[in-house]
């Protein structure tokens, strides 16, 4: 066994876990560091300019955090590429053209990373469920980390009659509320799971029908990925009003994942009863709330942008930089939207109006 | 928690209306435990048609039969009352702009100190001087040398629309109005919604006759429905000309709302540089003129459309670029101590850390000669030095600047002529006869202004803003011909 298979098994039997200690996170946390550090030439080269190092890397937090840009710039891989490998790309919304790239030479870690989670978080100890899947499918979308998770998602934990409703025609609006119906017939629950914007258009074409179900006990929603311009942007407290008023699926079943390309783990809410919800994640990742210039943690009680330690991103790079704003709460933390970069308020010339202007 | 002051202050200035029938909306600054409660008032469209009425009547009865000299002396009063430390205007000034605009104290009260000297009688001559050869034709018909007479005229109303970020930004085209005799309306920038008011207010103060000749109002950016959009709307239908300041998105979307026989003159961001030549560049010229390019990239935080993005710098000289590029860190860094640049909020501080990292992670990827941050990541500067051509683009302002070494000056002009649209201020450090060499290759490219390094951020009195005419722009002319004159003559009562 090479040192990448030994540390992908101690891996998946970490994932296995029901849980870690401090001191185990940080045992994992630094073999990684190691690895990705002797192996990751970019990422190498980044830490010397930061000063760190294996020797000097003391705990997981001292993990230097790359920025979700550098996934575009460079390629950040441990083992080198190979034509099995699966590569999810960002969606490009962003606002800068290049698109983020994470190299995935075999997927189990992954793979046993979102079925986890999201037996506990979404599945809530049901087996299998009906499912249907507002998204394409991975064949339409092979680049697209979230068309992977839905497929995990469907093959691992959906009846055999489960089925995608987003085809190369669009939204199958009619094969949906003839599920719909049958779930209300059968009080069989239902779970429906896709991207925010996807749930969007379903509600606004139930509500052009004039239609509206009530789901029976148990069905639930899943729902991430925000807007990305490919509908109305709603306010939070709409968007799941809606899903109750229009679905019959309370907010408490309304869960919505926050998900990165750049990562191999996801985070949950315990539904959306009351926003905005807290999210957290399994143990094999931690998060900081970080003040972006000094990449010093935040003091408590002030928003800070989110850098996560996902421990399943064992090829890339183990801890990341976002470009999310997050606050601290009971059991996880808020996320608070994106922090764009405020605009100049004065006559000076900023980089994300010029870059817009170049691209209009 | 650090025990919060509270202070509660009316912006704006509505001659006529009582501030009792309006509704008021407040904004709140906050900044190092000092908060600051500003009243900023929402006019209905009936009231704004009263203000707007009011207002050109009383431009009509005083402001344009008064002599220009008349209106110089007052504006010229005024200024100087701004000037004197002791004059509670000032006071108010000094206490309450660094706390809403949250830069230092001493960088706003010198950038005033600054503003204000332009302005005085001497200097607001000198300014109707460049537009006006003879500055007699904005109180009558002055005969012309082809033939006949000429007058100019203001606006009939005209709108200034302000942008935040740069204190008291609202003088120039406030003073603008009134050296043309315009009855002026100015809508408040909410980062900055304080200074216009005062000064209309000192005015009236200094010379009464002015008092109903200007108004200051407010309305919520962007809203398109309600009261104050009604308000708005009036505004815009009212005003012939109008003078905006902001993005170019912003104006891009007022002009849509202007009538298209209003006049139009927008003054949008833009993306200022710097060039090093050799000359400047031996042991003793170097650092003093790495000390006047960092108070350029301090002044206001890189937030005026003159502030430097980029310095080219010659190669060549006893001070290489790169040695240049440390000077200015350590100047930078120098004038934190001074005037400290105003602490980041999460999103500005997650730009300029954006802007940071695309260059870190540019540098593996190259041979050595793409960008590289000199000084620590976190101190409140940072200056990137680059050995490679970089063109000329925007950084995450906020005191962040680009060094780039060039084998000479001459071969930067076409990267700056690449952001022709945004082009303005250069300043240069370059002997006398590369200055006019120099200046006529950015001419053409589209620069419109040639400062000394260190005086970019102090435009002088009656510069041409953008290239273009401050005052000339607003005045239509009037003229009667010659043969008008001529024919008037047989129909005096003393033709023969």
């Amino acid at each position: 066994m090479d040192k990448a298979d030994t540390l992908v098994a101690d891996l998946l039997a970490f994932i296995a876990m029901d849980g870690c200690t401090d001191d185990q996170f940080d045992q994992l946390a630094l073999r990684l560091f190691a690895y990705q550090y002797a192996s990751n030439t970019p990422f190498r080269s980044f830490c010397q300019r930061r000063g760190a190092s294996p020797r000097t890397v003391k705990t997981w937090s001292d993990i230097p955090a790359v920025p979700i840009d550098a996934f575009k710039a460079l390629e950040l891989r441990s083992e080198p590429s190979s034509p099995t490998e699966r590569v999810f790309m960002t969606s490009g919304t962003t606002g800068r053209a290049a698109r983020g790239r994470h190299f995935h030479p075999a997927l189990q870690v992954y793979d046993l990373s979102m079925q986890q989670h999201f037996a506990t978080r979404f599945m809530q100890g049901t087996a299998r469920m009906p499912m249907g899947i507002l998204f394409p499918d991975e064949v339409t979308m092979p680049n697209s980390s979230l068309a992977h998770y839905l497929a995990l998602a469907k093959s691992a934990f959906g009846t055999p009659e489960s089925r995608y409703f987003l085809g190369p025609e669009g939204l199958d609006m009619d094969g949906l509320c003839a599920v719909l119906e049958a779930a209300e017939r059968t009080g069989q629950p239902y779970a429906l799971l896709g991207a925010s914007f996807s749930l969007v258009h379903v509600m606004d074409a139930l509500r052009a029908q004039g239609r509206r179900f009530q789901l029976p006990a148990g069905s639930r929603i899943l729902d991430t990925g925000g807007y990305k311009g490919q509908s109305r942007e709603l306010p939070l407290a709409d968007f799941y009003a809606g899903l109750t008023e229009l679905l019959g699926v309370p907010p408490e079943l309304c869960i919505n994942m926050y998900g990165m390309t750049e990562l191999s783990t996801q985070f949950y809410d315990n539904g959306n009863a009351s926003l905005p919800s807290v999210k957290s994640g399994p143990h094999w990742i931690r998060s900081r709330l970080v003040e972006p210039v000094s990449g010093r943690s935040v003091a408590p009680g002030e928003r800070g942008i989110l850098v996560h330690c996902d421990l399943a991103n064992y090829n890339a790079v183990s801890t990341i930089l976002t470009e999310d704003v997050g606050l601290w709460a009971d059991g996880g933390f808020l996320l608070l939207g994106r922090a764009e970069g405020a605009a100049a308020k004065g006559c000076s010339l900023a980089v994300d109006e010029f870059v817009q202007a170049a691209r209009a | 928690m650090i025990p919060q002051t509270a202070e509660r202050m009316r912006a704006g200035y509505l001659p006529g209306l009582d501030a009792n029938q309006l509704r008021w909306q407040v904004l709140v600054f906050e900044r190092a435990g000092k908060r600051l409660e500003v009243e900023v008032p929402l006019l209905s469209g009936a009231q704004m048609q009263a203000l707007t009425e009011r207002v050109r009547a009383a431009a009509q009865r005083q402001l344009q039969s008064m002599p220009l000299a008349e209106i110089v002396g007052a504006i010229d009063r005024a200024i100087a009352r701004l000037l004197d430390p002791a004059d509670p205007y000032r006071r108010q000034i000094d206490a309450c702009l660094p706390p809403v605009c949250g830069y230092d104290a001493a960088m706003v009260r010198l950038g005033l100190n600054g503003l204000f000297k332009t302005f005085r009688a001497p200097q607001l001559w000198r300014f109707i001087g460049e537009d006006f050869a003879n500055p007699a034709v904005l109180d009558g018909f002055v005969p012309a040398i082809k033939g006949g007479a000429v007058r100019a005229y203001g606006p009939g109303l005209l709108l200034h629309s302000w942008a935040g970020n740069v204190p008291a930004l609202s003088l120039w085209s406030l003073v603008c109005g009134l050296l043309v005799k315009a009855p002026s309306v100015g809508k408040l920038a909410s980062a900055e919604p304080l200074f216009a008011g005062w000064f209309a207010r000192l005015l009236a103060e200094v010379h009464p006759p002015l008092a109903d000749c200007l108004a200051v109002v407010w309305w919520p950016g962007g809203a398109q429905t309600g009261d104050s959009a009604e308000g708005a709307q009036v505004l815009y239908a009212e005003a012939d000309t109008v003078m905006a300041y902001g993005s170019n998105q912003t104006l891009a979307a007022l002009r849509q709302q202007l009538p298209v026989t209003t006049r139009f003159l927008p003054h949008g961001h833009k993306l200022g540089f710097g060039m090093v030549g050799r000359a400047a560049l031996d042991a003793v010229k170097a650092p003093a003129n790495a000390r006047l390019a960092a108070w350029d990239v301090m002044r206001y935080d890189q937030q005026g459309c003159y502030s430097p993005h980029v310095f080219y710098v010659e190669r060549g000289a006893t001070v290489s670029p790169r040695a240049f590029a440390a000077y200015l860190a350590a100047e930078l860094a120098n004038l934190q101590q001074r005037f400290a640049r105003r602490p980041l909020d999460l999103e500005e501080g997650a730009g300029l850390a954006r802007w940071q990292q695309s260059l870190e992670w540019r540098a593996p990827a190259d041979d050595g000669a793409a960008p590289q941050l000199i000084g620590p990541a976190d101190a409140p500067w940072s200056v990137a030095y680059s050995d490679s051509l970089e063109p000329l683009a925007p950084t995450a302002l906020y005191r962040s600047i680009v060094v780039v070494g060039v084998d000479n000056l001459d071969g930067v002009v076409p990267l700056v002529a690449a952001q022709r649209d945004y082009l303005q201020t250069a300043g240069l450090a370059v002997g006398p006869e590369d200055l006019y060499r120099l200046a006529g290759l950015l001419g053409a490219a589209g620069v419109t202004r040639i400062s000394a390094l260190g005086a970019m951020g102090v435009p002088e009195a009656g510069w041409h803003h953008d290239g273009r005419f401050s005052l000339l722009d607003l005045v239509r002319m009037t003229e009667i011909d010659a043969a008008a004159e001529a024919a008037a003559q047989p129909l005096a009562r003393y033709a023969d």
